[in-house]
């Protein structure tokens, strides 16, 4: 049989044992419901609440149309005026007192009182430049910023701002999740395999290349399935958002050659990664209490790095980033989004990520066929340094 | 019993193996005919693991050659999908159904999926376990655990099935149906290598058997013969009358051992010695009411083997 084929079998057993339509369903599920409940509880948000009625005595204000805040003529009697707070029917007295300060009498802590603020700063801003003579056109024109307009010789892609950085942001997320997902799966799928020994039985029918390569499909395709899960839910709940805010995803996430890219280095990204967390996880014999689960975290290093391509997508730093094979997954997508990297570029980060991925999965594989026997002791990072280094030929198979 | 001109299918050429600059396998030779039950036998930590983990291929010697000659085709170590292969670290997974597991392992082995089944459902049904395919492996017992471990193991009928220790951990009743499963799948045609230390099992199971100590063979031969070389004192066991006092036979010259276990006394005879006479004398001193003659059993040529052995390497070593 070959190795190809044994990698196939590998991956379908992998991927068949732990995904389930009813998880995929179920958290499909619970994705919908936190993203509608997310996007009511904006509309609530957004939409005008209860009236507010405050009495005014010797204030002259005037309540916007959009505000929730409606001004009425004080009861001139204090008696009255107290019955008023009583009932509801005003929620407080504003006063002016001589020295120019003002007074609110309310029965409950006022949760207006921002919103009223602004209203008499308003006008006694208004008053101010009543005083000094200056018109309020005047004063708007002396501490107006200097007037520039930005035009883009290509609007369609130059036009990058906090929606498409807010993009960049999620597509780093869900690297992250498809990352973690996988170093959860194949960490505890391997260890388990170690301690319920099932090891010897499947080196002895395939070469142990051949179980990692297939373990890393299959694991990175259950990790895209559930993370292409969380986008239906997440594109679902865009589009009830669209329906009920208006709300649009950025242009720059939804070209095609985007999406199309961020597809490709997500794939690589996983398969770069999740052949590192395979060689790791077959040095440990108990993820609990193995020393080595520490190690497990240092994919993440690289994405926090990448971060800076946010600041300033077009910076060395950046351009690095994008081409270094171990934060290329996250740089280039984000550069995608935020820049344009040109296409020698795009295809110099992908030949590096290939080549540090076959690379990766040959040191994986003699890890893994060293370290998938061993029982008990765990070996040192030199000794797995030299299994890695190891030019004997595989076993034959 | 298979025949001595049958040509062999795997073959060791001092092949040596050490852990931590301690051999573990020592010069090692031996050929598997095609056909036979060929056991390896040994105490622990005699080398029989590490000897059928190189050549199940998932270690390699240090020195020395293996040889493969296996469905027409010559290898270092047996292919995969003509060798079937029962660790004795063993396990499989606890939470799949164990209809999904033997598939799995059957297509691990080259079979398409289909085929797979087809056989998963035959060996389940002749296991009596095909009502329960549907089940989770660690909702069955621990013996049907091992049941399914075998069919895992020769699923895709293999032409060398490698049985490390396969009776271990099985109560008697489940060590018999191994037994004749072993048996079944010689007569099928298959070549068993087992690696084992139940005796009597091996006895009853094995052509030929190739005792390890230390690393290295101390023996090798057919069950008979190895009993005819080792040891071919007269054994008997004579049932005594109760109240009789079977101590008096002890100061017979002709007994070398003997051992009282309730009315019933085991003995061993020098070397050489006619029976007859001794039974004469003994009747006379003593009341027996019956007489069985006894084989010398592999677990003794096993002691006594692996004793002498041990001795010769303390004396070396002295």
């Amino acid at each position: 049989m070959s190795h190809t084929r044994q990698a196939l079998v590998v991956a379908g057993w992998e991927f068949r044992r732990y995904f389930r339509w009813k998880d995929q369903l179920m958290g499909l599920g619970l994705f919908l419901l936190i993203g509608f409940v997310w996007v009511g509880a904006a509309m609530v948000a957004g939409a005008r609440g209860k009236v507010i009625t405050v009495a005014l005595d010797g204030v002259e204000l005037t309540a916007p149309p959009e505000g929730r805040i409606r001004f009425v003529p004080a009861p001139a009697d204090a008696a009255e005026r107290a019955e008023a707070l009583r009932q509801g029917d005003v929620r407080g007295i504003l006063t002016r007192r001589p020295d120019g300060t003002f007074d609110l009498l309310v029965e409950k802590d006022p949760r207006y009182r921002a919103e009223l603020v602004a209203l008499l700063g308003e006008s006694v801003r208004r008053e101010r430049l009543a005083a000094t003579g200056m018109t309020a056109e005047g004063l708007e024109q002396i501490l107006s910023p200097a007037p520039l307009e930005v035009r883009f010789t290509n609007p369609a892609t130059g036009r990058r701002g906090t929606p498409e950085k807010i993009a960049a942001g999620v597509f780093i997320g869900i690297l992250l999740l498809a990352v973690f997902t996988s170093m959860a799966y194949l960490m505890t799928g391997i260890t388990g395999e170690k301690q319920l020994r099932v090891t010897e039985s499947v080196v002895s029918a395939i070469s142990p290349q051949a179980w990692i390569d297939g373990k890393v499909f299959g694991i990175t395709g259950f990790a895209l399935a559930s993370v292409g899960g969380s986008i239906v839910g997440g594109l679902l709940v865009a589009l009830g958002a669209r329906i009920a805010t208006g709300f649009t995803l950025p242009a720059a996430a939804v070209r095609p050659g985007v999406v199309l890219a961020l597809s490709v280095f997500t794939v690589l990204g996983l398969l770069l990664w999740n052949s590192f967390f395979a060689a790791v996880a077959s040095t440990m014999d108990d993820p609990n209490t193995s020393s080595r689960s520490s190690l497990l975290m240092l994919p993440a290093l690289p994405v926090v790095m990448s971060l800076a391509v946010l600041r300033d997508p077009d910076s060395l730093v950046s351009r690095i980033l994008a081409l270094c094979p171990l934060t290329s997954a996250p740089a280039l997508p984000m550069r995608l989004v935020l820049s344009d990297p040109g296409l020698p570029e795009i295809g110099a980060s992908v030949a590096l990520l290939l080549g540090a991925i076959w690379l990766m999965r040959r040191m994986a594989g003699r890890i893994f066929e060293v370290g998938m026997l061993l029982y008990g002791k765990e070996p040192t990072l030199r000794e797995i340094g030299r299994w890695a280094a190891d030019r004997l030929p595989s076993t034959p198979r | 019993m298979t025949s001595l001109h049958e040509p062999s299918v795997v073959r060791l050429h001092a092949v040596c193996k050490s852990f931590a600059g301690r051999a573990v396998v020592d010069h090692l030779s031996f050929a598997v005919r095609r056909g036979e039950v060929f056991a390896l036998l040994g105490p622990n930590g005699a080398g029989k693991t590490t000897t059928v983990r190189m050549l199940v291929g998932i270690i390699r010697p240090d020195e020395g050659r293996l040889e493969a000659t296996l469905d027409g085709s010559d290898t270092s170590v047996p292919p995969p999908h003509s060798t079937g292969y029962l660790p004795e670290d063993r396990g499989l997974y606890r939470e799949i159904p164990v209809l999904r597991t033997l598939v799995y392992f059957g297509m691990l082995r080259g079979l398409e999926r289909r085929e797979a089944k087809k056989r998963a459902h035959e060996w389940l049904e002749r296991m009596s376990l095909l009502d329960r395919k549907d089940e989770r492996l660690d909702a069955l017992s621990k013996g049907n655990q091992q049941r399914v471990q075998l069919i895992a193991a020769v699923i895709h009928r293999p032409t060398l099935a490698i049985l490390d220790e396969p009776f271990s951990g099985l109560d008697p009743l489940s060590q018999e149906f191994f037994l004749d499963l072993v048996r079944e799948l010689k007569e099928a045609g298959t070549t068993i290598l087992l690696s084992a230390h139940q005796m009597d099992l091996v006895e009853r199971a094995a052509d030929r058997v190739l005792l390890m100590n230390r690393g290295r063979e101390i023996l090798s031969g057919s069950v008979g013969e190895l009993h005819a070389r080792l040891d071919d004192r007269p054994r008997l066991r004579l049932m005594m009358e109760t109240g009789s006092d079977p101590g008096i036979l002890r100061t017979d010259p002709d007994v070398e051992e003997l051992a009282v276990s309730g009315d019933e006394v085991g003995i061993t005879l020098r070397a050489g010695v006619a029976v007859r006479p001794f039974l004469a004398r003994a009747v006379a001193v003593a009341s027996i009411r019956g007489v069985a003659t006894e084989a010398p059993r592999l677990h003794e040529v096993f002691v006594r083997a692996v004793r002498e052995d041990d001795a010769r390497a303390e004396g070396r070593v002295a």
